[in-house]
């Protein structure tokens, strides 16, 4: 809810901002050491978490092969989410964020193989899943399209956060990604507490570290959001 | 104790056999106290439990050779992390399992009647506390025996069943947690998920002297470790039948990340279980008629036990969390 206010309080300043003068201004023009906001959604990819198996000790002496059960695959579901980000601008070329994306994807389980013919069944939980980051982005103006189309690259790490159904269990781990982008300024101005207005579409591979997992191992997520930005 | 009431509790525990037959998954004994109502059996486990074993041995096992099987089958009790029990040797004897005298003996004794019956563990309880105050454990030496370190074929392990009986011993029951297919008038075991299943392996089989997940969660259970309580979850929940409370099914929580297995039983006339000791996360439930071992082996005679239904899976995964127990959650079972 929160953030779908912020979502409508950006839109109006956006319509505040496209009805007074602006001065169009080249990439090169940019503002730099400003403060930037951006909102908006995610889709968030799915991964799978392995399968496993129930299995018993088998009767016979030695190292019998397990007496299976029944075995279970899980996987993460994919999900949309929301994305929100800070950034302080240290050049016209490179900048720090801070990221925070919520979403509430699905673990589902499918069990299958039952010892006494059970039928395969899925079964599933969803998770509150949380992504704190730090993220570094790059303005690669060599590859302009342009006065205000610039592709990014970004990269950065952060904090995992996973609260399973029911809220009574709580998952931490890390989270890192690497991605690009391209970010579109649909308003800049050289002067004014507000520099500029645009869009923003980021594509990233997120590799989680920890968490809900069933391996040891970490578990590579692609996402893409949509952001709208205000520059101040 | 000289102002306590004392009298044999119900003893019976068969266990282990050679062939088929049967016996309880994580369960805990339980006893009506005089002073305390219905209490959890269990030694009073702030001193370390008292054993002697009988200064007897059978041909291939000496009494030193029973005895040192029989210890580390103490130690491995022992040993488990989570739980906070202890033993300690007081010697060898000439008193035999079974005597009301104030002593826990261990020792073979001839019952060539028991055809199927390995060994057997009986208690004397204070019926004022429910505390155990004696258990002895015999081993039936109709039977043919081995303490060697790789088993030997033909003869039963002493140190599994050892472990077994005193699992019994600590105020378990049996678990559910195998598999059977009946053979020659009685079951014989394809598989088993717990030491405490009812039914042996076959003679030359030593995989019983380590416990199982399942083990370990009934005697941290019984037993708790400092912090084992707030280190795991416990899942509850209801099983019924038409929408009526269903008696005696087995529920097994699976960890798929741990790959435990844990089980528990629909107890009460409500349907109602709890399983404790489960690693915090989500976990399959599987709810199974107790059909892969006599019923009796698992409850009393008079209880009207359900077997007639199909294994059910619980529709979601259940969430173990980190200390307490997870919300209640009812298990509709499909009717055969």
């Amino acid at each position: 809810m929160i953030a779908f206010k912020l979502v409508i309080a950006l839109s109006v300043v956006l319509l505040v901002v496209r009805g007074t003068p602006t001065l169009a201004q080249t990439a090169e023009e940019r503002p730099a050491h400003r403060v930037e906001g951006a909102v908006g959604g995610l889709w968030l990819g799915g991964a799978g978490l392995g399968s496993s198996t129930a299995a018993l000790r088998a009767n016979s002496p030695g190292t019998p092969a397990p007496f299976t059960l029944f075995t279970t695959e899980s996987r993460f579901g994919s999900a949309p989410g929301l994305d929100a980000r800070v950034g302080y601008g240290l050049t016209k070329r490179i900048a720090i964020e801070a990221g925070l994306v919520f979403s509430r994807p699905k673990v589902r389980t499918r069990v299958s193989n039952d010892v006494e013919n059970a039928p395969a069944l899925t079964v599933a939980e969803s998770v509150n899943q949380y992504f704190v980051d730090g993220t570094v982005v790059v303005l690669l103006d060599r590859f302009a399209l342009g006065d205000r189309t610039v592709p990014f690259v970004s990269g950065g790490a952060g904090y995992l956060r996973q609260l399973h159904e029911g809220l009574t269990l709580v998952e931490t781990g890390s989270v890192y990604h690497a991605g690009g982008g391209v970010k579109h300024w649909l308003v800049l101005r050289d002067r004014g507490f507000m520099r500029g207005v645009g869009v923003r579409v980021d594509g990233r591979l997120y590799v989680l570290v920890k968490g809900i997992e069933l391996r040891d191992r970490p578990r590579p997520h692609g996402a893409i959001s949509g952001l709208l930005f205000v520059t101040f | 104790m000289t102002h306590t009431v004392r009298q044999h509790a119900v003893v019976t525990l068969v266990l282990l056999l050679a062939l088929p037959e049967p016996a309880r998954a994580y369960l805990k004994f339980s006893v009506q106290t005089l002073r305390a109502g219905t209490v959890t059996l269990q030694w009073d486990a702030s001193r370390p439990v008292r054993y002697f074993v009988t200064n007897r041995g059978v041909p291939g096992v000496s009494a030193s050779d029973f005895q040192a099987a029989v210890a580390r089958a103490f130690d491995t009790w022992e040993a488990v992390p989570t739980a906070s029990i202890r033993f300690q040797f007081a010697g060898f004897t000439n008193a035999e399992p079974f005597e009301d005298d104030d002593l826990s003996v261990l020792g073979f004794q001839n019952k060539p009647e028991l055809e199927r019956v390995l060994g057997a563990t009986g208690f004397v309880v204070d019926v004022l506390t429910g505390e155990i105050v004696e258990a002895d454990i015999f081993f039936n030496s109709a039977f043919d025996w081995s303490t060697a370190s790789a088993g030997q074929p033909g003869r039963f392990d002493v140190q599994s069943t050892a472990l077994h009986e005193i699992g019994h011993f600590l105020g378990l029951g049996h678990s559910a947690l195998g598999e059977t297919e009946m053979r020659g008038g009685g079951r014989r075991v394809l598989a088993s998920g717990a030491v405490m299943f009812p039914i042996s392996f076959g003679p030359g089989n030593t995989a019983d002297r380590e416990l199982q997940p399942d083990d370990i969660a009934g005697v941290s259970d019984l037993y708790p470790e400092a912090g084992f309580r707030n280190a795991t979850g416990a899942a509850r929940g209801q099983v019924t039948r038409g929408g009526r409370p269903l008696f005696g099914a087995h529920v097994v929580a699976f960890n798929p990340a741990t790959r435990a297995l844990i089980g528990g039983f629909s107890a009460n006339t409500n349907g109602e279980f709890q399983i404790a000791g489960l690693t915090p996360g989500p976990h399959v439930i599987r709810v199974e008629p107790l059909d892969d071992a006599d019923v009796d082996s698992f409850f009393s005679g008079e209880d009207a036990v359900d077997v007639d239904f199909q294994v059910t899976y619980f529709e979601r995964l259940f969430i173990a969390p980190r200390g307490g127990v997870g919300g209640r959650f009812v298990v509709e079972v499909r009717p055969k």
